[in-house]
């Protein structure tokens, strides 16, 4: 029964978790520009994201590693280097983006400019890393996230056609700007299978201690929790298509993005769009200044741990820290976010085949997944979506530049 | 047992089943006529950067006499203290005796400062 509940609670909280400044961003903008038809980039993006996920969880629940261990151990630091260089270098972006999106949130809240809020937002995050333990910040996170739902309210109150929205889980090129098209249905992708959100599952799943009878709250959780997540990504889609869309908004700000929930909301419509974007973007850049801990610990061999005594696991804190701090000084430099946000998509695509490569192998590595390894079509399936990694990585930065 | 592959790298604990760090780098003895000795393992980021590069592992080894934590650092720990190598290096040494932990205690000195900490 217990059990249960937790179960229940991690999917409740994947839900709440799930949109950050990159998913609200590229679905505000592919609503408002293409309509419906890019609801099957956000569906492929998160089973993609879901199976990476559940592949994770299951080396951390069966082999006791998270995936920077894993890789370290299984490949030697000189090829970690590579996707550890690139994942440090685009966390380091995503964070400064979601700083910037919880600042500009704060300024649609209380009309203080944005800048004001980054060190405030910084420091809040510090405090929350600095007290908390990983069940205060996964719930707390995943249950002040519920007020993301919002997207999901505003489409059931402005009840589309059904008809038009299943058509538009159905791939098809657009008969105008095919070039942006392509460049959203990228972009989308690197905003949802973000690197850090492997590592932080995989972390996580250790830190809850996981073992071999958990696997199916794992499954559970990685595909029920994203797939319900993705929902709210979807809602942000398709409010974004109906109330946008038709007046050719095209979102380059936050501030046009909430004009989303204006029909739905009224005067509401920027307080419930800023909660939104706020909390997802303050829950998110917790989790990316943690798993950079987690990151740096595992890949170097010390003592990690957000349950541990902050004493025992002063090169761990140090790492966060200094991280969070990182992401602090880009963000008071004055990066438009909603750019950011957009650059680390393309440059997490970029590196995702090196992401995905290692997956190949360790689920077939019985040290690492025991008994569990990848049967033909676990592989098949991982096989694809390495050459479908590799083809988006060649295309994004041209597409960047034609699209962008 | 390949050297590389199931020790370089993996973590390593000590006789309590302490957590001392990751094999960083190997020494390995050659010898006439025979193939070459594993002689020890090195534990430290000094020992991790000359893998990359030796200008590195200089760099880093002179970060660490900075804040005076070098003494016996790149921490060398011969192979006869090795006791098993399966999924971890497993030590006859205790962590107490290496010098593995120096940059952690050096940190914790800082962080123990920071208030309301647990």
């Amino acid at each position: 029964m217990r059990k249960l509940f937790n179960v229940v609670l991690g999917v409740v909280t994947s839900i709440g978790g799930f949109v950050e400044v990159g998913s609200i961003s590229t679905a505000a903008q592919a609503g408002s520009e293409f309509g419906f038809s890019l609801l099957w980039a956000i569906a492929a993006a998160t089973l993609f994201l879901a199976v990476l996920a559940e592949m994770a969880g299951r080396v951390a629940a069966v082999g006791k590693r998270s995936m920077a261990a894993a890789v370290r151990e299984r490949f030697g630091f000189h090829f970690q280097m590579v996707p550890l260089g690139a994942e440090l270098v685009i966390d380091l972006l995503l964070l400064t983006a979601e700083l910037g999106g919880a600042a500009i949130a704060a300024k649609m809240l209380t009309g203080i400019g944005f800048q004001w809020w980054i060190v405030p937002v910084g420091v809040a995050i510090w405090l929350v890393l600095w007290f908390g333990n990983f069940t205060v910040i996964e719930d707390g996170v995943g249950l002040l996230g519920i007020i993301t739902l919002s997207f999901v309210v505003a489409v059931w109150r402005l009840q589309p056609d059904p008809g038009q929205i299943a058509h538009g889980f159905i791939p098809r090129l657009p008969n105008h700007d095919v070039m942006r098209y392509a460049f959203l249905s990228v972009s989308i992708v690197g905003a949802t299978v973000s690197p850090y959100l492997l590592n932080f599952y995989a972390s996580g799943a250790l830190e809850e201690k996981w073992t071999e009878q958990d696997l199916w709250i794992n499954r559970v959780t990685a595909f029920l929790g994203m797939g319900f997540g993705s929902m709210v990504a979807m809602g942000c889609l398709v409010t974004a298509a109906i109330v946008l869309g038709p007046q050719h908004v095209k979102v380059d700000s936050y501030e046009q993005a909430a004009l989303m929930f204006v029909p739905v909301f009224g005067r509401w419509a920027v307080t419930l769009f800023a909660l939104s974007l706020g909390v997802g973007c303050f829950g998110a850049a917790i989790e990316i200044a943690l798993n950079a801990g987690y990151v740096l610990g595992q890949a170097f061999g010390w003592t990690w741990g957000i349950d541990k005594k902050r004493r025992d696991v002063a090169r761990f804190v140090t790492a966060f820290s200094t991280v969070l701090l990182l992401g602090i000084g880009i963000a008071l430099i004055g990066f438009d976010p909603l750019q950011v946000t957009l650059t680390s998509a393309a440059l997490t695509v970029v590196i995702m085949p090196v992401i995905v490569l290692p997956f190949l192998v360790l689920m077939n590595e019985q040290e690492y997944v025991g008994a569990h390894t990848s049967g033909p079509m676990g592989n098949g399936l991982l096989a694809a979506l390495t050459i479908l990694g590799a083809i988006m990585a060649l295309v994004v930065i041209p597409l960047e530049v034609f699209g962008g | 047992m390949n050297v590389v592959r199931d020790v370089l790298d993996q973590p390593v604990v000590d006789r309590n089943g302490r957590a001392m760090g990751r094999v960083d780098g190997i020494v390995i003895e050659p010898r006439d006529g025979r193939p070459p000795r594993l002689a020890g393992i090195l534990i430290g980021p000094a020992a991790l950067g000359h893998r990359l590069h030796p200008g590195i592992g200089r760099f880093v080894s002179a970060l660490e006499a900075r804040l005076g934590v070098s003494a016996g650092r790149p921490v060398l720990v011969d192979f006869e203290a090795v006791d098993a190598v399966d999924s971890k290096v497993k030590l006859r040494l205790t962590i107490g005796d290496t010098a593995v932990d120096a940059v952690e205690r050096w940190l914790r000195a800082w962080v123990i400062k920071l208030p309301g900490g647990r």
